[in-house]
């Protein structure tokens, strides 16, 4: 874990402001266990999405994606008609629809209905947006005992962990730290068998279920035609938190409006095929409104509450494209730099390539000032993303205004600077070239082994001096060759290509 | 609120239509894109809809049984004997005219729980005792493999969620090509006229969180078997 023991869960996801990626980042490439998680966890899902898409698509894929992030564009373009139009029908169908600025607005009203109902035990299924809003101690502290029913989230509310995936929140725990939370919290009998763990956990949870008074929920999506919210869960807790206690509340970002049913058609058969390879999430639940009369069961309330905390900004031109995000997690899985530094680095509720530019943009610029550099900008999160999110151009644009703001430190502007002049004129760029290419091979120490030929006598760099020193404290740099390629053009390669005045003859 | 001061519908559409730059009444901007049938279709009337729903809803980890209405008794009877169940909550209505389920499973042993008195007794009380729970569905989609089931005065949300396992009686003329027929046959439909819940099922109840380890029956059914009548 790149945490440390005296470190909370509410750290975690919301560390001291401003928050730099560095320190985080640097445990989690260290930690050897921590690394065979995420790669077990991210790439089978990679390989998974990718296969799946092109078997049920085929070449039809990238054209359905366009088609989704459009639609997602569309809502959020006239998000305010859209808005009234799910109120007012999730109104008629006898939901009471609640709107929050913040996130301690989202939990007072949470914490008003729980107190109008004298709620003392409340169930709760996933949703980042009440991670958000932090709502689990403020739950808590009016006497309202709150329980994570996913199992990921329930093994981590259990160690005081904070999720580190959007998707499957405990990729960076091993079994036998939940055979250890279950036998020190739960009293269990130790076992790692994760049958039994499951089976520890189901007999838990569902006593919980018998008595909970509330239930909580976030939401995939909410539809403004119908005023339907739509959750999409594969365990089935979201099920019981949603239909065992008398009342039920969905916590759901203003940005989760698609306009109609059919909209559902084509994100839904995006959603978890992107996320887990699945072609729909076990259970995919569309609630518009409480028990009617004649219905057995179901709350006899049903609560949304709209939260904002921040999506009103995000949803100026520039940035608004992010909030088509539909939180499937493929751009985390895709990515590799994720795949090193695991969730916990990027110091925030969402990870990964969405988090780094979603993250400053929600919470300030000047808050998370290096967090849009943790990206090689290769491009993989753009392939992956379901809704075409053009994330490499947030991550320069979100780059672009840090420096414009002068969050960047006086090294990097210096470097930046005469970085810039050396490729001015060309005998400055021969010398930074020569210089460079000196200064390496005198430091580099092993010889590389399969070199042959006239470059053969390279090396490995394995502590680059200067600005270059953090990208060799987890790799070797070959070193580069002893001469340039412009050298090798001009000598050695002699080139035959017809120059324009030969063509023209 | 008491302690502190709320958002209103105003003050957060006003808010969005500032970033916008939109004024309350604005027309869309462009009409909502349409739905590309050549896209998102993935099944259609054409398609042998029977054996897809099968295949699709084997491939999700579901069990299929595929029968005539006549032989369907003795296939549910089965079902039961292989799940090895005891005490079964059952939908009041289902598969009404064709087969007598409650006769069907008691024969077979299997003891019928009263779920009725659910409703006064939240989080589905006598229903925990049951290890089976028998529904019939609103739809199934041939697409996906998936059952669609409505909250119904005949029927508990619970009876296929609570029990280990879950027996779903479908006839041919339920199935659906496309998720996408579904939406077309609630055209129109919204607020109170729609079912109050409406699940989707595409598979047992699952869980890979520990260690990526796939584990069946977490929170809801470990087992799902779908009994398909084909010549109703």
């Amino acid at each position: 874990m790149p945490t440390t023991d005296s470190t909370t869960s509410h750290d975690i996801l919301f560390p001291a402001l401003p928050y730099s990626v560095h320190q985080r980042a640097g445990h989690a490439v260290r930690d050897v266990q921590l690394q065979q998680f995420i790669e077990r966890a991210t790439v089978t899902k990679d390989d998974g999405r990718k296969l799946v898409l092109e078997q049920t698509f085929g070449d039809r894929a990238d054209e359905l994606r366009t088609l989704a992030g459009r639609i997602k564009q569309h809502a959020l373009d006239n998000l305010d008609h859209y808005l009234e139009q799910f109120i007012d029908r999730a109104t008629q169908a006898g939901t009471q629809v609640h709107f929050a600025k913040d996130d301690r607005q989202a939990n007072a009203i949470a914490m008003e209905i729980a107190r109008s109902i004298d709620a003392k035990l409340c169930v709760k299924s996933k949703s980042m947006v009440t991670e958000e809003t932090h709502l689990l101690p403020a739950l808590e502290g009016i006497g309202c005992e709150t329980i994570e029913t996913d199992l990921g989230e329930f093994i981590l509310q259990l160690d005081g962990d904070a999720p580190s995936h959007i998707v499957t929140p405990m990729i960076h725990k091993d079994r036998a730290a939940v055979a250890r939370a279950f036998e020190r919290e739960l009293g269990a009998a130790y076992t790692e068998d994760p049958k039994e763990l499951t089976q520890i956990a189901r007999d838990y949870l569902r006593d919980k279920y018998r008595r909970a008074d509330l239930g909580i929920s976030g939401g995939n999506f909410l539809v403004a035609e119908t005023g339907g919210v739509v959750i999409c869960t594969n365990e089935g807790n979201g099920r019981f938190c949603t239909s065992a206690p008398r009342v039920h509340i969905a916590f759901v970002g203003i940005e989760k409006i698609v306009p109609r049913q059919e909209d559902l058609g084509v994100l839904l058969k995006l959603l978890a095929r992107s996320a887990t390879a699945q072609p729909l999430t076990c259970y995919t639940h569309i609630m518009t409104g409480p028990r009617r009369a004649a219905e057995p069961d179901g709350p006899e309330q049903m609560h949304v509450i709209l939260v904002d905390n921040g999506r009103a900004e995000v949803l100026r031109e520039e940035t608004r494209e992010m909030l088509r995000c539909i939180r499937c997690g493929a751009c985390l899985n895709a990515c590799p730099v994720y795949r090193k530094v695991g969730g916990h680095s990027y110091g925030s509720v969402y990870s990964g390539p969405i988090g780094a530019i979603l993250t400053p943009a929600l919470k300030g610029l000047g808050n998370y000032p290096d967090l849009a550099d943790a990206s090689s900008l290769c491009g993989a999160c753009y392939e992956a993303c379901p809704v075409k999110i053009d994330i490499p151009k947030h991550l320069i644009r979100t780059r672009q205004a840090m420096v414009n703001a002068g969050h960047t430190k006086p090294a990097d502007r210096l470097f930046m600077r005469l970085w810039a002049r050396s490729l001015r004129y060309g005998w400055s760029y021969w010398f930074g070239g020569w210089f460079q290419r000196k200064l390496f091979r005198m430091k580099a120490k092993k010889t590389l082994p399969t070199g042959t030929g006239p470059y053969a006598d390279r090396g490995w760099l394995s502590k680059a001096p200067g600005p270059v020193a953090g990208w060799t404290s987890q790799r070797d740099l070959p070193t580069p060759t002893s001469k340039s390629f412009r050298h090798w053009w001009d000598h050695e390669h002699a080139p035959s290509i017809p120059s324009k005045a030969a063509e023209d003859e | 609120m008491s302690e502190i001061e709320t958002d209103t519908r105003d003050a957060l559409l006003a808010r969005v239509r500032a970033s916008l730059s939109r004024k309350a009444g604005d027309e869309l901007t462009e009409p909502v894109p349409e739905v590309d049938d050549r896209l998102a279709r993935l099944a259609d009337h054409d398609d042998d809809l029977i054996a897809m729903f099968e295949q699709r809803a084997q491939e999700v980890g579901m069990q299929v049984y595929r029968c005539t209405a006549e032989q369907a008794p003795l296939r549910i009877a089965g079902a039961v004997a292989m799940l090895g169940v005891r005490k079964a909550v059952v939908d009041r209505e289902i598969a009404q005219g064709l087969i007598d389920i409650d006769a069907v499973l008691t024969q077979s042993g299997v003891a019928l729980i009263d779920w009725s008195g659910v409703g006064s007794d939240q989080g589905f009380g006598p229903q925990y005792d049951a290890d089976l729970g028998v529904t019939g569905v609103a739809a199934a989609l041939a697409e996906t493999g998936t059952l669609v089931i409505h909250s119904r005065p005949s029927s508990s949300r619970g009876l296929s969620l609570v029990p280990h396992n879950h027996l779903a009686v479908v006839r041919a003329s339920e199935i659906l090509p496309d998720m996408l027929d579904y939406w077309q046959s609630l055209a129109g439909i919204s607020g109170k006229d729609l079912p109050s819940s409406q699940v989707f099922i595409t598979g047992p109840s699952k869980t890979a969180d520990i260690e990526g380890v796939l584990i069946q029956g977490v929170h809801g059914p470990g087992q799902v078997v779908i009994v398909l009548i084909e010549n109703a």
